[in-house]
């Protein structure tokens, strides 16, 4: 009896989709990614003195630099906002987009081992360490929410939310969205081109000075500021602060550009890991 | 008849050897801008018949134009030499890796165990281990946690399951490990050479449960193994890879037997003229070893009902020794058929003889080998030498019509009698009356 080509489950053929895994496939995997996430964060912190005071240690740390580099020295303005709640803001923020993009730009060569060996959706991957570093950029948006109460009831600093605090969770996803967009376009070239992965750090380190972290747009002189403009990260770090601590210079079509690019990453990004994921594995 | 569950059609894979993978950055855009904008064939190699014998040096098919079909509750074999491209093929049928042409379609569940332990981390404790690693090969969460129980107990290892993995033997990872996969529940289960790890009795209980998976919940299994003899008790069928071609395919046994008369070069007999180049030892060195089959013409294969003598000669170099030698044949599978021990006898220096007649009628077809021993005092080994005798039995049936694998290690010509004890006629009439 031969039988009908239509009946078969599953079909293994030459060609890589660029759909890749289907939602419902996605979804029977939801506990794999769950469960990669507490063994990260296990791993992390089980088996250190502090444990999980290292999510906030390393941004305390920048945090006194930035203060005494940028404030003190280089005497940077922070417009109307007391520079610790500026300074930390920024670095919280940064924080998540830098090691979110990281994180995941070295999927395919952190992960070559248990891919070779087993087969389940790959994308698996860098959402469980986007959801990792979510997590720990939640406990350090504790710690500025802290910082600002403080500031608030000792030190005389008042604040109103209004509407505008609205455009926060836009820009926190916004921010994530391009960090993991990146991360995949970044990851297939890691694993094809190896040199790729020492530019990384570097580029990072150069995004950051294009991206109003230890500054504020504004105190950008007018004729250079359009290359800090063209960074779609910089009117979402700008309207991070503006919701929260009330201060920042955004328009909406700058926002609209950060989210239009976002957008479009993550739809090429998303397309690209999947067309190449499987054939990566050969040369890994 | 049951359904085909996996198809493999002419599926071949190239791949690339050297520096792996990482060419320049300026040629995958030239291949990219050929293959998919100007619709171009590959300039790098073409895959079109007449160019397939022009394969630029640096490239190698681990597989080529495979093709078959396995089905429900079918368990395959998949037998080979390191390279033949066994685990390649298990790869492309996990998903892992794309086939280079060809397409494998397949029904149901797939669940690939490809290494011992995918998933495990060395700092995770037993529990949380099972749980990845379970959620890794596929698992629900419900499905591990009604399952858990059965696994730690089947793993037996419940004194050490909040310790990290990292503490324990190599023996216990092991286990943990195959007990996780041994309680998954795909339709498809392919397992690559794991068993290789771990004791014998943990070996032997995981065999047992994949038996038992294959047989009583019909589920289909593509199994992987160098051991003729796991290929041979768990597999009902098997495929033969050499060099990435498909060798043979069919019955297990029938392919394990060519598969080991083909690697295996036939011994019918081995002689050294001198001690100094005789396999041995300082007390004992061998001479000759030779098998005899009483063949009924010169021209007469040696087949099930052929006599054979086996015949040996040792330099024994010690006086007044008390030695006596045993006598072991082997399938391929490793099995041993039997251990005949020679008399007890004192020897001087010289040349000491041995011959063993296996009477016609006794062995079964197939491919075996055999070892011979030398042990000191009844009970010290002074020399082992292994497999100096292969050959093959063939096939004889006089009265048969029947044509299948004949079963079992031996064929014994056994006294059987049957006979009819009264008719079925006469019972009922002296029943009724």
């Amino acid at each position: 009896m031969p039988t009908n080509k239509s009946t078969w489950d599953w079909e293994i053929g030459t060609e890589t989709s660029y759909l890749g895994a289907s939602p419902q496939e996605f979804w029977s995997y939801r506990h794999l990614l769950a469960s990669l996430v507490k063994r990260d964060f296990l791993l992390k912190y089980q088996q250190t003195v502090l444990g999980p005071f290292w999510i906030l240690f390393p941004p305390l740390m920048t945090l006194v630099t930035y203060l005494l580099v940028f404030d003190k020295i280089v005497g940077v303005s922070t417009g109307e906002l007391p520079p610790v709640l500026f300074y930390f803001s920024g670095i919280v923020l940064w924080n998540f987009f830098s090691s979110g993009f990281a994180g995941t730009a070295t999927t395919f060569r952190d992960n070559s081992q248990i891919f070779s060996k087993v087969y389940f959706p790959r994308l698996v991957m860098p959402l469980s360490v986007m959801s990792r570093n979510f997590f720990d950029f939640l406990i350090q948006l504790a710690l500025l929410l802290l910082m600002m109460a403080f500031y608030w009831l000792f030190l005389d600093w008042s604040v109103s939310f209004d509407l505008g605090l609205l455009w926060f969770p836009i820009s926190v996803l916004t921010v994530g969205g391009i960090a993991l967009g990146m991360g995949l376009v970044f990851s297939v070239l890691t694993a094809k081109y190896r040199d790729m992965a020492y530019l990384i750090s570097l580029g990072v380190r150069l995004l950051m000075f294009i991206t109003p972290v230890i500054y504020p747009l504004e105190a950008v002189p007018e004729d250079v500021r359009w290359l800090a403009v063209l960074n779609p990260l910089t009117p979402l770090f700008e309207v991070f602060r503006l919701s929260l601590l009330g201060e920042g210079t955004v328009s909406p079509y700058l926002l609209g550009y950060s989210v239009l690019f976002m957008v479009v990453l993550m739809v090429v990004s998303l397309l690209l890991f999947n067309k190449q994921g499987d054939k990566l594995i050969d040369i890994l | 008849m049951a359904e085909t569950v996996i198809q493999v059609e002419d599926l071949s894979k190239l791949y690339r050897l050297g520096v792996i993978g990482t060419g320049s950055f300026r040629q995958d855009l030239q291949h990219w801008w050929s293959t998919s904008v100007l619709k171009k064939e590959n300039p790098f190699f073409h895959l079109s018949g007449a160019e397939a014998g022009s394969l630029p040096k640096d490239h190698i098919w681990a597989l080529k134009d495979i093709n078959f079909e396995v089905k429900r509750g079918e368990v395959l074999g998949i037998i080979g030499s390191n390279g033949s491209g066994k685990s390649t093929l298990l790869k492309i049928v996990s998903r892992i890796v794309r086939p280079t042409t060809g397409v494998v379609r397949g029904k149901g569940k797939v669940s690939s165990l490809l290494e011992v332990g995918t998933g495990f981390h060395q700092e995770l404790t037993g529990r949380e281990n099972i749980f990845v690693s379970g959620y890794v090969l596929g698992m629900g969460k419900e499905e591990i946690r009604g399952k858990f129980d059965e696994i730690v107990d089947f793993s037996g290892i419940e004194n050490f399951i909040d310790t990290p993995v990292k503490r324990y033997s190599s023996g216990m990872y092991v286990r943990l490990a195959f007990a996780v996969a041994a309680h998954l529940e795909p339709d498809i289960l392919i397992v690559d050479e794991v068993l290789a790890v771990g004791d014998a009795d943990f070996q032997k209980k995981c065999l047992g449960k994949m038996r038992e998976v294959s047989h009583s919940e019909g589920r289909t299994i593509l199994f992987v193994s160098h051991s003729m003899q796991a290929i041979s008790k768990l597999c009902d069928k098997a495929l033969w890879l050499h060099k990435g071609k498909m060798q043979e395919l069919g019955e297990v046994s029938a392919v394990v037997d060519k598969y080991v008369s083909g690697t295996q070069q036939l011994k019918l007999k081995q002689e050294w003229a001198t001690p100094e180049e005789a396999p041995g030892n300082d007390l004992v060195r061998f001479k000759s070893v030779e098998l005899v089959p009483e063949l009924l013409s010169p021209e007469a294969p040696l087949d099930i009902r052929t006599p054979l003598k086996v015949r040996f000669q040792f330099w024994n170099m010690t006086d007044d020794v008390i030695l006596n030698t045993g006598l072991h044949l082997f399938t391929y599978g490793d099995e041993c058929i039997f251990d005949v021990p020679s008399p007890v006898m004192r020897c001087d220096k010289g040349l000491v003889e041995g011959e063993c007649s296996i009477p016609g009628n006794f062995l079964n077809d197939g491919s075996y080998y055999f070892s011979i021993i030398i042990v000191r005092d009844t009970s010290v080994e002074v020399f082992y030498f292994e497999e100096c005798l292969s050959f093959e039995v063939e096939d004889y049936r006089a009265d048969f019509q029947w044509f299948g694998k004949w079963w079992g290690a031996v064929r014994p010509n056994f006294p059987f009698r049957l006979r009819q004890k009264d008719s079925v006629y006469q019972q009922k009439y002296n029943s009724h009356s």
